[in-house]
């Protein structure tokens, strides 16, 4: 099947968080509002950004950025969420694959066969899995965007849109074909080029094999809060490639040499118990 | 009845195997996030609640241990870092002695031979990996950059690695290899036959006789 993506055009983007709120109840994602009744004290931290961070239950967030740039002052705004990596490095350093990829090429995952352990955020290169981990146990469950493809929510296999994309009044996200899109990226950041913003980009094209969500940038991903050069870090690498095979060979090795050694032995003891053999 | 002679102390052989118990414990439990098969056993975060629980044993054992005989940690301690050239004739000769039964070639041993002092050795720098690792990923799992965390995976994986290829030489040896009697003995009633001990472990023989 044709793999499917997310095209964010952040010129397009008005920060108007319907996508937030539209992932949250698409998703039931419901989240306390702070407000002193509810026992949360809301804290005002300088910024129209809201809420602060990626949870549990945000998996989707705008940033909102204030960048000197063409003699002015410009309001950047990012979309915080999974990228759906190609090469993910969530799904390599999970221990059973409860995180997978899905046949549109999304980071799907089970969340009945989480183990909490943690490793998929230590490894994104985006920050972006949550999870609410007890310090004590160490009982956690991962959660992020699954691109609407949770069971019993699944608006992709119903041939909808996702729940963000049906809801952006600016049309700022588009769900279509990936190779669609990235033509469609392409023309968007050269028309950018053309009006002067001549770091225009087209973030995801190529990034970890292709992600599954692409940025329209009309300036430079740093700009956008956004790292460069995103990549798997050699520590995952070293972990899974290396050291764990390697693992396995040392351990089959060890349980080898000592079958042998057994067999060897046992032959040695039958024959030194015949009483002919020589003395001591 | 042949004479024995002590080799263990009773305080000794409840650390042991209070400690071998919670390691078997770790073992299987991390075993079973190594092996893609199996690690499904480890959902809902089940098996990382007995994995804590077993190492709050496996570090509380030693911790009781140590004040209450100062004397016999120091001397293990410093039997394990004291090493000589017959240390190396020892594991020269081994393969002769474990596969042919071989035992001309293998210089007098003390209290510990070669093999044990190995083990010890490992059981004290890995023990320290682990519990190094092991803590930070408990308790600053949060408050840890995942860089270093996933560095401490790593590094709990290799003495993982490690550990558990000698914990299979361990068991063998104490309990398997056809050629061998007595050891497991030594750790379970604490006493080895004179002679046991005699072509053993010689000079440690001559020690204490």
């Amino acid at each position: 099947m044709a793999e499917k993506a997310i095209l964010f055009d952040a010129t397009r983007c008005t920060a108007c968080r319907g996508c937030q709120v539209a992932c949250k109840q698409w998703n039931e994602n419901d989240e306390e509002i702070p407000t002193v009744e509810n026992g949360v004290q809301s804290k005002n931290w300088g910024s129209y950004e809201n809420p602060p961070d990626l949870s549990p239950s945000t998996w989707l967030k705008i940033e909102f950025r204030e960048v000197e740039r063409m003699g002015g002052v410009d309001w950047l705004f990012t979309r915080r969420a999974c990228m759906h990596c190609t090469d993910a490095a969530c799904v390599r350093v999970c221990p059973n694959g409860s995180l997978y990829h899905h046949e549109l090429g999304f980071v799907a995952y089970n969340k009945d066969t989480c183990t909490g352990c943690g490793y998929c955020i230590d490894a994104c290169p985006f920050d972006v899995p949550r999870s609410d981990r007890n310090l004590l146990t160490g009982s956690a469950k991962m959660d992020k965007c699954t691109l609407c493809t949770t069971p019993g929510l699944d608006r992709i296999a119903e041939g909808w849109q996702p729940m963000c994309v049906k809801t952006c009044p600016p049309k700022a996200l588009q769900f279509d074909n990936r190779s669609t899109l990235v033509s469609e990226g392409m023309q968007r950041v050269n028309t950018l080029k053309s009006k002067g913003y001549t770091n225009a980009y087209l973030y995801g094209a190529n990034e970890l094999g292709g992600l599954h969500v692409m940025y329209v940038l009309d300036d430079s991903a740093e700009a956008y809060g956004l790292p460069a050069d995103p990549q798997v870090s050699g520590s995952t690498i070293a972990w899974q490639n290396v050291i764990q095979p390697l693992g396995w060979a040392l351990g089959g090795l060890t349980l080898l040499g000592l079958g042998l050694n057994y067999l060897v032995a046992r032959q040695t003891k039958v024959e030194q118990e015949q009483p002919v053999e020589k003395e001591d | 009845m042949a004479q024995e002679v002590e080799r263990y102390r009773k305080p000794t052989r409840i650390l042991h195997w209070v400690h071998s118990g919670a390691f078997v414990v770790l073992f299987l439990t991390g075993l079973i996030i190594f092996i893609p098969g199996l690690s499904i056993l480890a959902q809902d975060s089940i098996t990382r609640i007995i994995h804590r629980i077993a190492v709050v044993l496996f570090v509380a054992a030693p911790l009781i241990y140590i004040p209450m005989n100062l004397k016999s940690t120091m001397r293990g301690i410093k039997e394990a870092f004291t090493w000589g050239s017959g240390d190396l004739e020892w594991l020269k000769a081994a393969p002769r002695y474990y596969f042919l039964n071989d035992e001309e070639a293998m210089p007098p041993q003390g209290h510990m031979n070669t093999g044990q002092k190995l083990w010890w050795l490992m059981v004290l720098v890995l023990g320290a990996v682990f519990f190094i690792t092991g803590l930070i990923m408990w308790a600053f799992k949060e408050a840890a950059p995942g860089a270093v965390l996933e560095w401490m995976v790593l590094l709990h994986d290799v003495a993982f690695i490690a550990a558990g290829c000698m914990f299979f030489v361990h068991i063998y040896l104490s309990v398997i290899h056809p050629l061998m009697k007595g050891s497991l003995n030594s750790m379970t009633k604490g006493k080895v036959s004179a002679e046991y001990a005699k072509s053993h472990h010689g000079k440690w023989y001559r020690e204490i006789s």
